[in-house]
């Protein structure tokens, strides 16, 4: 999906209300953007989030009357620099954005190429400015050789185009979202009302085949037989925050509710169950590493500690560590060991420093990451998409999923067979009705009214179920405020102990029934003993469910893929915990989405 | 938010969609979710719908969701094929007039109401939205035997006289399709109504128009396809429809075979078309899959079976040697190695109430567990969440979370 916005009439502002237009769109996208600004026909465009647009800006202040501007966000295949728009001519007479797709680009570009032309990118949009251009070095005047060029192009679209020499954005619909906004001595264009609901709340609503001519003195609207359009102003109310939230009351849950999308995302086409392989074509060539050190912050951490694990437990020998702490105390690297930054932005500035230090020191760097093109995904050896789709709550919650499943086909791959996957391959597959199974029945809800108000929340769990134990901390404390600590389960008598009263749930990770289930048995009965309620996130296979006072289920899956599960139900244990206490959950106090800053 | 585009025709590009409803006579598929988002083929018949106004050049969509809604949104999110989807929540299902009321806030101007739940072809919807002149409303009259089921309609040329609820069998042939287009005095006239007998069905708003001098209702005759899935069993006949037609959303490989790049067809394996095998679905060596056979996203199914005639909802693994026909299978079961559902015909007791001849093998709900061997006669129906023991013979009615053992 892409964002489109243009602006005529602002005079100086120009460049902040394309560049404030295309941060409201960014839920359409930020995998690149990119402005063309006239009468100068600048063209300033950069891969990654609209941050690093934003910082050419900065650095190069542009200047112009009026533009154009394009933001665009892709999971799946690499965007590369060539292929952001604005895209221009070969002189640079024309710049054009398009959202949409250009059925018969294929056919337009062979008889362009035919003529001469030469493509700087692999994109459809690209034969609109070169037609553009023919249509002028035929004698068009530049309306006209925007029409004839819009007559011709057959799809879905909405495009806005500038051309050298002409004060003027053109613009046209055809199956994709293009309106007009109506200001004071000037006219804006977008995708969508957010671009530019700050400045107006008039809008036109523009149909299929319209097309509009805007100058800094006012708008046309014309059909597709160049005819002016009479088409009504109507304003609109609208707040800008209720976009993309699909009716949720939060990201968040909204967010919750993704994974089981996401997770088909993440697993789709990268195994075959016929046999028992797993592939990731981006990294088939990386040969066994030595040793692996996973890098990363935060929720991305914890899954870091999920991956290192189940390497260890594949005879990998493997670690993860804060990434705050490797760039500043970087420990020793052999030949042969691999880096592996977890970052669901790729820009985040602890991991970048880390997978820094490391590519200093000569070994292969490697990116599992939700950002096609981002910093870490350019910068390391190697990248692997989670494709969990955008997440706009602060709170990591489908993308620490995804991670997990990540991190399986990462080692799957790394690690040399022969092994039977089958059995792992069915419960990844399995994993998006597991997770949605217990979105239709989930009882965590109902614990937030028997145990909100306590004075902590503990999680405990062991050996890969200690990521969620601290995964369900850190969820907790994130958006409800609220005390809460995660630990690995033996730890608890070695001093966390004496935190536990009668007034501390402890919610304990139980999977499985072998002997790291049978320990955590004894560890709730430590607790218990102490007075506190215990709930029991488990799968039934072992008697967890007998001995806690409280029980969240998951489903029986297969070890790997249970904590995908068990922390599924602490994700919306802590989301009715925030909702109860009012706490504004998609936006935490004092914390960010992607934290840029080390 | 108000995204309608407003025309200098009266065209309708904003549409409403109703899909609050569990269609409590598809249970007991329906109990994780709505009655659209039921498999039609191997997508939400939902999604079949917003196709249909999509291609009819509608460009806002405002959804009615009420019953289990968050299995909409998180399906459709905030757009579908770039077109912005508005969400309304309908808290109690009160009738189809009180579904459309809680999108009053939607769209501008004239506007076009559909049921999420129908399978229809885009041209009614844009028969409906050429006929929209002057009028208040305007409706799709198909003509059929379905007139019993649906409530007929009077038509006097183009102008609709008379809407019959239940009108007597082979009294009347045209009946109402359910496409509308609406101006925004509908609204108007629903909230002078009252839910009655727990029920405000959007056709007594529509007999009121009729009734009013001011007002006018017209019907635009069309015969293009139009589908409904009323039992558990219609799935199977609205699966053979749409494979007929190739509204698959994957990939042609062969004459009437469907298969999604993600997805591994054993070299062994036999497809018979009409077929279509979704996003990372598996087909093991040995089986042969169709006639009339959708195979929905990550399902698999396993060497040596046989299926034909059936719908398998995602997430569901078939075991080996499987004979199933006519069956429907929900999301998320474990089927063991050789069952048997050899298909109908069938007497099938629904809400006490016994249909006849019926082909279905049977109908598997939800995330239902079944031990090898186990046999299904023709049928039967099992409710969600359910585990079958090896070896079981299963008839009739069982209930949700049921535990059978032989």
């Amino acid at each position: 999906m892409c964002g489109i916005v243009g602006c005529i009439g602002r005079g100086d502002g120009t460049v902040d209300v394309l560049m404030a237009g295309l941060r409201s769109l960014e839920y359409r996208g930020y995998d690149s953007a990119g402005i063309a600004l006239g009468p100068s026909m600048r063209v300033l465009r950069k891969s990654g989030e609209l941050d690093e647009l934003a910082e050419v800006v900065e650095t190069t202040e542009p200047t112009g009357t009026y533009g154009i501007g394009h933001t665009r966000w892709s999971t799946h295949g690499p965007p590369n620099d060539r292929n952001a728009h604005p895209h221009t001519d070969e002189t640079g007479r024309v710049a054009v954005v398009h959202n949409g797709i250009i059925e018969n680009y294929a056919e337009l570009k062979a008889e362009l190429q035919e003529g001469g032309v030469t493509f700087t990118s692999d994109t459809d949009t690209e034969v609109v400015p070169h037609l553009i251009a023919q249509a002028l070095d035929a004698g068009d005047d530049p309306e006209t050789a925007f029409h004839n060029t819009v007559d011709r192009l057959e799809g879905s679209y909405a495009i806005a185009a500038i051309i050298d020499g002409s004060e003027t954005i053109y613009a046209a619909r055809q199956g994709s979202p293009l309106v007009v906004g109506v200001g004071d001595d000037c006219t804006y264009l977008a995708s969508d009302v957010p671009a530019f609901v700050e400045h107006t709340r008039d809008v036109v609503f523009l149909e299929d085949g319209h097309r509009v001519i805007a100058t800094k003195t006012g708008y046309t609207i014309l059909d597709g037989d160049r005819e002016p359009v009479d088409v009504d102003v109507e304003t609109v109310s609208y707040t800008a925050e209720a976009t993309g939230k699909s009716g949720y009351d939060h990201y968040m849950l909204k967010e919750i509710h993704e994974q089981p999308t996401a997770l088909r995302q993440c697993f789709s086409g990268r195994s075959d169950a016929l046999a028992g392989t797993v592939t990731l074509e981006e990294i088939d060539e990386i040969p066994q590493p030595n040793a692996v050190q996973f890098v990363a912050c935060g929720t991305s951490y914890h899954a870091a500690l999920y991956g290192a694990a189940i390497l260890r437990e594949m005879g990998i020998p493997a670690e993860a560590y804060l990434a705050s702490e490797y760039a500043l105390s970087p420990p020793p690297l052999t030949l042969g060991t691999l880096v592996v930054g977890i970052t669901q932005s790729g820009e985040t500035a602890d991991t970048l420093a880390a997978l820094r230090d490391a590519k200093s020191r000569g070994v292969n760097t490697l990116a599992l990451t939700n950002t096609v093109n981002s910093t870490a995904a350019r910068e390391c050896d190697h990248a692997v998409y989670i494709r969990a789709g955008p997440e706009i709550g602060v709170a990591a919650t489908k993308t620490f999923s995804s991670q997990l499943v990540g991190c399986n086909l990462l080692a799957e791959e790394l690690v040399d067979g022969p092994r039977d996957l089958r059995p792992l391959i069915e419960s990844l597959r399995n994993l998006p009705d597991d997770v949605q199974s217990i979105l239709d029945s989930s009882a965590a809800e109902e614990l937030v009214e028997e145990y909100g108000g306590s004075d902590a929340y503990f999680f405990i769990g062991r050996g890969t179920n200690v990521a969620v134990a601290l995964e369900g901390a850190l969820k907790c404390k994130e958006i409800s405020y609220e005390h809460a600590e995660g630990f690995p389960a033996g730890e608890l008598k070695h001093g966390p102990l004496a935190l536990v009263t009668p007034d501390t749930p402890v919610f304990a990770v139980v999977t499985g029934d072998d002997e790291r289930a049978r320990k955590t048995l004894g560890n709730i009965k430590e607790v218990q003993a102490r007075g506190a309620p215990v709930i029991a996130v488990t799968d039934g296979k072992s008697n967890a469910a007998e001995i806690a006072d409280e029980t969240l289920m998951i489903p029986e899956t297969e070890e790997r893929a249970a904590p995908v599960l068990a922390n599924v139900q602490l994700q919306l244990f802590s989301y009715h915990l925030a909702d109860a206490l009012g706490r504004p959950i998609d936006k935490p106090r004092n914390l960010a989405k992607s934290v840029t800053v080390e | 938010m108000s995204n309608s585009p407003v025309s200098d025709d009266s065209r309708p590009s904003s549409a409403v969609v109703l899909a609050a409803g569990e269609g409590i006579r598809l249970r007991p598929l329906t109990a994780n979710r709505p009655k659209p988002m039921l498999p039609a083929g191997t997508r939400p018949i939902l999604e079949h719908v917003l196709n249909a106004l999509i291609d009819a050049g509608v460009d806002d969509i405002h959804l009615v969701v009420g019953y289990q809604a968050n299995r909409v949104r998180s399906y459709f999110d905030s757009t579908y094929r770039d077109v912005p989807i508005t969400y309304h929540t309908q808290a109690n299902q009160l009738g189809s007039g009180h579904a459309l009321l809680q999108a009053r806030d939607g769209p501008d101007g004239p506007f076009l109401l559909v049921n999420g739940d129908q399978i229809i072809d885009h041209r009614i919807v844009e028969a409906v939205s050429e006929a929209h002149g002057d009028g208040t409303a305007t409706l799709a009259v198909v003509e059929g035997p379905e007139a019993v089921d649906y409530g007929a309609v009077h038509l006097d040329g183009s102008e609709v006289t008379e809407l019959i609820e239940q009108p007597a069998s082979g009294e009347f042939r045209l009946f109402n399709a359910g496409v509308y287009a609406f101006t925004e005095q509908i609204f108007e006239t629903l909230e002078t109504l009252s839910v009655e007998r727990g029920e405000l069905p959007l056709t007594d708003a529509i007999q009121q128009l009729i009734a009013d001098d001011n007002h006018s209702v017209s019907g635009v005759r069309t015969d293009h396809f139009w589908m409904d899935a009323t039992h558990p069993w219609d799935l199977l006949s609205l699966s053979r429809e749409l494979l007929s037609r190739g509204w698959v959303d994957a990939p042609t490989v062969d004459t009437d075979i469907y298969v999604a790049e993600s997805a591994h067809v054993h070299p062994d394996a036999t497809l018979v078309g009409p077929v279509v095998v979704d996003s990372d679905a598996v087909i093991e060596a040995g089986a042969v899959v169709g006639p009339y056979a959708a195979i929905g996203a990550s399902t698999t199914v396993g060497s040596g079976s046989v299926v034909s005639d059936v719908v398998v909802d995602t997430d569901t693994v078939i075991g080996s040697n499987t004979t199933a026909i006519e069956l429907v299978a929900g999301q998320g079961c474990e089927i063991g190695a050789a069952l048997t559902a050899a298909g109908g015909p069938a007497d099938v007791v629904l809400d006490e109430q016994v249909y006849s001849n019926v082909d279905l093998g049977g109908v598997i709900a939800d995330r239902v567990d079944i031990g090898g061997g186990a046999t299904l006669e023709p049928g039967a129906l099992i409710g969600p969440g359910s585990t079958i023991g090896a070896g079981v013979i299963i008839r009739g009615h069982i209930n949700a979370g049921s535990e059978v053992v032989r």
